[in-house]
């Protein structure tokens, strides 16, 4: 059966509804996530400064693609699907590497750092192959905050890919009240401190529905209402319209595990930023979340209905990682906020192929905000078939 | 009839001629990498030597014919090789 799979909740109700179970488990649906979503959408997929030098690449996934992200001598950071033109072997067959060039280890069909197939065994002998129209086939590339953000199609050069700056950054910006005053962290000149992946056997929307709201905050995360009491009533920093900074407790000298002072301050943030903390998510897999001293960086990557990666940066000032200061109890802090969240979410994800969640859930009034992104997600995918 | 010619340019502003094509497997020099007065087979891993055409390891074995090369008024002459050319197996001059 066809369904509209969000009915409005009459006015003044207290709950709404959630998508149907189906909606976390099915198959299918996920692959029209992907290809819709993640596959239409930018995703910022890497450090910029983890590509340091010309001829290092590093492969990334983004929706069913595996991608070759590699910093070239001429050209910046590039990125291509990682399939050869000749008869379709990976490029490359590592996580990471350095090369002068991107050669295929089946024929050795060779391209250059910037895409086009350069060498092949007697290509010279075929002198009506068109070696840029051969060469890797490209997907687009911005960087901003110092990451690398990807977006797989339409491919390069058929059409353009939504504009970045009217998707990501307005994004940003209505979440933030203003670019700028996420650009007041400098998040593109920190460094990061310690990066952690967590493989998480949960379907990827629990895991931005958990982010987007902290109803759960006074039950699963005892030391983050300790920094910040706040939280005990159940209300985001990301509940409302425009962002609300979230308070540090009157005792509370710093976002560390146990309340102490973490390093130096962000230089250029604004006073009402100080001794705050703000979350936003960037749609739709990005989540941000900023305090006085570090930024926390989270991106996903869904693998499959019932499983996402994630991976998560903290980002401190250039100093502080050179001088090699202790930011362990800063990082402690939301490592147990993930390990938490992440647990929430698999204990979730096996319900939603049960009977009883076959109608979905509800959201309270501090979740309503969450219903929002449901509506977005239903526009993505379209109508889908509900069965079990 | 001369085999395919390959003139290469080095950041430090010198110019040279080889044969084009790697003596391992047909493979085009020009396409190589070109780094301290050599240029790296884009295919395997042989150099070659930009001003005498030696080979530094396999698994090209034999090195390739270097041209004599004049710069004249910004045009580039090159001086054919009277050596007879070393073409992988396969290749012949057309
Ligand atoms: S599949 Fe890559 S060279 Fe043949
Ligand atoms: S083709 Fe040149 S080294 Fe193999
Ligand atoms: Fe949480």
């Amino acid at each position: 059966m066809i369904i509209d799979q969000l009915d409005t909740p009459l006015t003044g109700t207290s709950l709404k509804p959630t998508p149907a179970g189906v909606a976390y488990t099915d198959p299918e649906i996920f692959i029209r996530e992907q290809a819709e979503i993640f596959e239409k959408m930018w995703n910022a997929v890497l450090r910029a400064d983890s590509l340091a030098s010309p001829g290092q690449w590093r492969t990334v996934t983004v929706g069913r693609e595996e991608i070759i992200v590699v910093r070239t001598r001429k050209a910046g950071i590039k990125a291509y699907l990682n399939v050869c033109r000749h008869r379709g072997m990976r490029v490359c067959t590592t996580a990471e590497g350095r090369s002068k060039t991107l050669q295929c280890g089946y024929h050795a069909w060779t391209y250059a750092l910037e895409g086009e197939l350069v060498a092949a065994p007697n290509l010279t002998s075929m002198p009506d192959v068109d070696r840029g129209e051969h060469g890797l086939k490209t997907v687009h590339v911005r960087e901003w905050l110092g990451y690398i953000w990807l977006c797989v199609s339409p491919a390069a050069g058929s059409s353009a890919p939504p504009s970045f700056e009217e998707t990501v950054m307005t994004e940003v910006s209505t979440r933030f009240g203003e670019v700028q005053s996420l650009e007041n962290y400098g998040i593109e000149k920190l460094r990061v401190g310690q990066t952690r992946r967590y493989e998480v056997a949960a379907n990827w929307k629990l895991i931005i529905e958990n982010f987007m709201e902290c109803y759960h905050c006074a039950t699963i995360h005892p030391e983050l209402t300790e920094v910040i009491p706040e939280f005990a009533q159940g209300w985001a920093s990301q509940a409302q319209d425009e962002i609300h900074g979230a308070s540090f407790g009157a005792q509370v000298e710093g976002f560390t595990v146990d309340g102490s002072a973490g390093v130096a301050a962000l230089p250029a943030i604004a006073e009402a930023q100080d001794r705050k903390y703000y979350a936003i998510t960037v749609r739709p897999q990005v989540f941000i979340n900023t305090v006085p001293d570090h930024v926390i960086f989270h991106r996903m990557y869904p693998v499959s209905a019932a499983k996402t990666i994630v991976e998560c940066d903290w980002l401190f000032l250039p100093e502080v990682v050179e001088k090699q200061l202790d930011v362990s109890r800063s990082v402690e802090l939301f490592h147990r906020v993930n390990l938490q969240d992440f647990e929430a979410c698999e204990q979730t994800q096996p319900s939603m192929s049960s009977k009883a969640y076959d109608d979905g859930g509800a959201l309270v009034p501090s979740e309503h905000h969450i219903a929002e992104f449901h509506q977005w997600w239903a526009q993505q995918i379209g109508p889908f078939a509900r069965g079990r | 009839m001369s085999p395919p010619i390959a003139v290469f340019l080095t950041e430090e502003g010198t110019v040279h001629a080889l044969d084009d094509t790697c003596t391992h497997q047909d493979a085009s020099l020009a396409a190589g990498w070109v780094e301290d007065c050599r240029v790296e087979c884009p295919l395997h891993e042989s150099t070659f030597s930009l001003t005498t055409g030696e080979v530094d390891q396999p698994p090209a074995k034999r090195g390739v014919r270097a041209h004599q090369v004049t710069v004249r008024d910004g045009e580039v002459l090159v001086e054919l090789s009277t050596a007879a050319p070393k073409l992988p197996p396969g290749v012949e001059v057309a």
